[in-house]
């Protein structure tokens, strides 16, 4: 009769290792599902990333375009002003130099305000 | 009922119990598998998402970066085009002041207007120094009119200050000058500078502002006037 007991404990004890041994599976698929969660992030995070830099680079390129109109822009309509200035100046010059001219020589001797005539 | 079983009876429960652990390690290990794929969504989904938020903020600085210095960029030219209109105004402005410094040296030659003028400026700087004594001195050519004019002056002076002075004429200014005269306190402590060059020079200065609007116009930006 004990030869059958230790015979069914054996069959029993072995069925507990398999058992043991299908659950440890599970745990390793665990393990390595949550390395690859690590892994896949860091993937998607990349490609993330090159879209972003994608997209400053289309914009930077076009911002370079508008400052180079920019500069031809401010060029063209400083040039307009200059010529008015130098118009209006050509218009202009001869009165105030006579302007200047006749100033130089218009005197208006006064006494100080503060004082009075000295009565002698 | 309670005698003992037998052979395969037995069997049949040790199969049955075999059976029945099989089962409950196969429950228990789908159940960790599918807590692990859960887990695995909601970490990948939490860094990825953490991480998108520190590229999003720092893309969202480098544009503001961009955006800055093209504004800086803009500023400079247009800078740089204000710049370059006042340069020409000053240049026009110098041109200007040249003209009249050679137009000065005509003053002079008109006899009447000149001799009327030295006598105008030499009682203003009688009036100006208020001195008992004082030298004139005048450019060579001009000592004569010089003389005369001063004479005339210290009688004007004496109308409108009831002041005497007594003065003398030297003739060491340099012809090159335009004309006009400088005066020293008797004393030598007191010097007027009565030039035509000097007196030119006073009003470039201070004559800027009504320069301004009549070469160039008046000043569009500007609010208040006293």
């Amino acid at each position: 009769m004990s030869a059958q007991h230790s015979q069914g404990i054996q069959t029993l004890l072995e069925a507990e290792k398999e058992a043991a041994k299908i659950v440890q599976q599970s745990r390793q698929y665990r393990i390595q599902k949550l390395k690859d969660a690590r892994s896949e992030a860091t993937k998607e995070i990349e490609e993330y990333k090159k879209s972003k830099e994608a997209e400053f680079k289309a914009f930077e390129a076009s911002h370079a375009g508008t400052t180079s109109e920019a500069q031809a822009a401010v060029d063209k309509d400083t040039e307009v002003k200059l010529k008015s200035i130098s118009d209006s100046f050509d218009s202009n010059k001869d009165a105030v130099v006579q302007k200047l001219l006749d100033r130089v020589v218009l005197v208006k001797p006064e006494l100080h305000r503060n004082l009075k005539k000295v009565g002698a | 009922m309670s005698r003992p079983m037998n052979d395969d009876e037995v069997n049949n429960e040790l199969q049955k119990m075999v059976g029945f652990i099989k089962q409950e390690a196969m429950e228990k290990a789908r159940e960790i598998q599918v807590k692990a794929d859960e887990e695995f969504a909601i970490e990948k989904a939490r860094l990825v998402k953490q991480e998108q938020q520190a590229i999003d903020a720092q893309y969202e600085k480098k544009l503001k970066g961009a955006e800055i210095s093209q504004k800086i960029a803009q500023s400079t030219l247009t800078n740089k085009s204000r710049l370059k209109l006042l340069h020409r105004r000053e240049e026009h402005l110098q041109d200007l002041f040249n003209t009249a410094r050679q137009s000065l040296l005509s003053l002079s030659q008109d006899e009447g207007r000149y001799v009327q003028f030295l006598e105008g400026i030499i009682v203003q700087a009688y009036l100006q120094v208020m001195e008992p004594t004082v030298i004139i001195y005048s450019r060579k050519s001009d000592v004569d009119v010089a003389k005369k004019a001063a004479e005339n002056a210290a009688a004007q002076y004496k109308e409108l200050s009831g002041k005497d002075v007594k003065f003398e004429v030297n003739g060491t200014l340099s012809d090159d000058l335009a004309g006009g005269i400088k005066l020293i306190s008797g004393s030598g402590r007191i010097t007027l500078d009565n030039t035509l060059d000097e007196r030119l020079r006073l009003l470039e200065d201070r004559m800027l502002p009504e320069i301004r609007k009549d070469l160039f116009g008046p000043n569009e930006n500007r609010k208040f006037y006293t």
